[in-house]
């Protein structure tokens, strides 16, 4: 896109604005931005020279990666302010050195450093949304995070932005070829289904998905850290991955127990049995489980997709911690949980209403879900993302060993089980406050959650 | 559900429910050009899994027939052409 055609300001889609009220909730309740990070697990050979000229060129040529945001007059939608991108720093690229040798056998550890940016306060005002970091390993081989202010990428679209800087580093894009629906998507609404309909309708059918979020909030439900409360954020993640064999099992299992369609559900159910498995060992028993899931609000086929903004909506479901005991039986909830949300038009009704939040104030959203759940905004995080960077073999001249997101969870739920596939592998990132979870829990967590996906 | 109640499922011939099928992703759920074609791929085509059970409620509504979740493998899902293949034999043994 030439500057010429370039808008002064972007809008933030209604998912930026959803992810932007839990940012202000962190930065206000826990001392951190509301990131998410994408992690690349790279062989030896990683160029940094050639990654921060290229990603320098595609800053310049694409203002939305540094641009403020901003509400104009306190009180319209709020903005990416493209115009006033150049005056702002480009995005860092840190290098580190691994503190210690690799381990001979195993895999290398996660570096401290990435926790620490998951944590980390962005000054979105002055266009710091982005960032990177490498670790280099005494044997040659790099850990890359990329770590952004959640509204910038949804996870899809980290994905695609990734794939294309590997191939503008291979000479076959260019940092100026996005076209605007590429870059950031047809419109703000273009995925709600009720574009053309008036305010006031749009504000009805809000209305709708609010009375539904209340009504979960009737069978009180319960998160492992409890209600929010006033701590400092301490993200941590661990990851497990499978090997072939065993993800072959798995993958093998979600089709046959959630079917050819929506193996995610099955993925979903494991989630929450794990979860409940520590409930239990608490002695707690809570009115239900809530768990959001993101659903993709791209358009499908042709169009080439957005890289930019949040293009997403939510499904919830609910389940009592009785549902939850019967694998095969949550699985069947679940299912049909998806099947009436998807008939009562819930995806249409929760994209609208989160493009309704973008005229609210920005804490308004995250303080109604959570007044409607009861102080929680979720029972748990849950994420399966299936197939990890697919077609992206190397990046910068080094091979993607491995491949994976850890987003931000809020304190409270303060746990999230965040899947995804890669060359045939199942990676499972369990992201966890620091201190929601004894240690003895987080191995059981572990050990249910993979007793479920793989079976007797 | 109206169009099944005027129609009647024995009016539903196969080429009928192929045209439905097809107009429904072309007009409605797929964002693709004129080379889309009934035979066309819908895995390449970006079917999803949202798109295709937001197809199977569209032929609910309109065919009144609802597709069995089990019957949706990938050589039923290859092409409109084969889906809906799929749906005229599920109204055949539904009467």
């Amino acid at each position: 896109m030439s500057s010429s055609s370039r808008p002064a300001d972007l809008p933030l889609t209604g998912g930026d604005c959803f992810l932007r009220a839990f940012d202000a909730e962190a930065r206000g309740w826990h001392r951190s931005s509301h990131c998410s990070q994408l992690v690349l697990r790279l062989g030896p050979d990683f160029d940094p020279a050639a990654f921060r000229e290229r990603l320098a060129e595609v800053v310049r040529a694409n203002p939305i990666l540094r641009a403020p945001i901003v509400r104009p007059w306190g009180v319209a939608p709020p903005v990416y302010r493209l115009a006033w991108a150049e005056r702002c720093a480009p995005p860092r690229v840190e290098l580190h050195q691994a503190p210690a040798p690799p381990p001979v056998t195993g895999v290398r550890p996660l570096p401290e450093v990435f926790f620490a940016r998951l944590n980390d306060v962005l000054a979105l005002r002055r266009g710091e949304l982005l960032r990177f970091d490498v670790v280099r390993w005494a044997d040659g081989r790099s850990d890359l995070a990329m770590t952004w202010a959640h509204m910038l990428f949804d996870g899809s679209g980290s994905e695609r932005f990734v794939a294309w800087l590997e191939r503008i580093h291979r000479g076959e894009r260019r940092p100026d070829d996005l076209s605007p629906d590429e870059a950031f998507g047809a419109s703000e609404t273009a995925g709600d289904g009720l574009p053309e309909a008036s305010f006031r309708e749009r504000g009805r059918v809000a209305t709708l998905w609010q009375s539904r979020m209340k009504a979960l909030g009737a069978r009180a439900p319960g998160s492992l850290a409890g209600p929010r409360r006033r701590v400092r954020q301490r993200l941590r993640y661990t990851l497990d991955t499978l090997g072939p064999e065993e993800t072959a099992r798995v993958v093998a299992r979600a089709r046959e127990r959630a079917g050819f369609l929506t193996p995610v559900l099955f993925y979903l159910a494991a989630a929450i049995r794990a979860h409940d498995a520590i409930f239990r060992k608490r002695g707690l028993e809570p009115g239900s489980y809530v768990v959001p899931l993101p659903v993709n609000l791209r358009p499908r086929g042709k169009a080439a997709g957005a890289l930019f903004r949040s293009h997403v909506s939510i499904l919830w479901f609910q389940v009592t911690p009785d549902q939850v005991q019967d694998f095969a039986g949550l699985v069947a909830e679940l299912k049909e949980q998806r099947l009436a949300s998807i008939k009562a038009g819930l995806v249409e009704h929760g994209a609208v209403a989160m493009d309704m939040a973008r005229y609210a104030p920005k804490r308004c959203y995250a303080w109604m879900a959570r007044r409607m759940l009861r102080g929680e905004a979720a029972s748990c995080f849950f994420a399966f993302t299936n197939e990890f960077l697919p077609e992206t073999t190397s990046f910068f001249g080094a091979p993607i060993e491995n491949g994976f997101h850890a987003p931000a969870v809020m304190p409270s739920p303060g746990s999230g089980a965040i899947m995804s596939l890669r060359e045939g592998r199942l990676n499972l990132a369990h992201v966890h406050q620091e201190g929601v979870l004894a240690d003895d829990e987080r191995a059981l967590l572990r050990e249910r959650l993979l007793a479920d996906l793989l079976g007797g | 559900m109206a169009a099944a109640t005027a129609r009647g499922a024995e009016q539903w011939t196969l080429e009928a429910l192929t045209d439905l099928v097809f107009r429904i992703l072309r007009d409605e759920l797929l964002s693709v050009g004129p080379e889309f074609t009934p035979r066309s791929s819908l895995v390449e085509s970006g079917l999803d899994s949202l798109a295709v059970t937001q197809l199977l409620l569209a032929i609910e509504e309109r065919a009144g027939v609802w597709l069995d979740e089990g019957l949706l493998t990938p050589e039923n899902l290859a092409s409109a052409e084969a889906l809906a293949a799929c749906v005229h034999e599920q109204l055949l043994q539904t009467g």
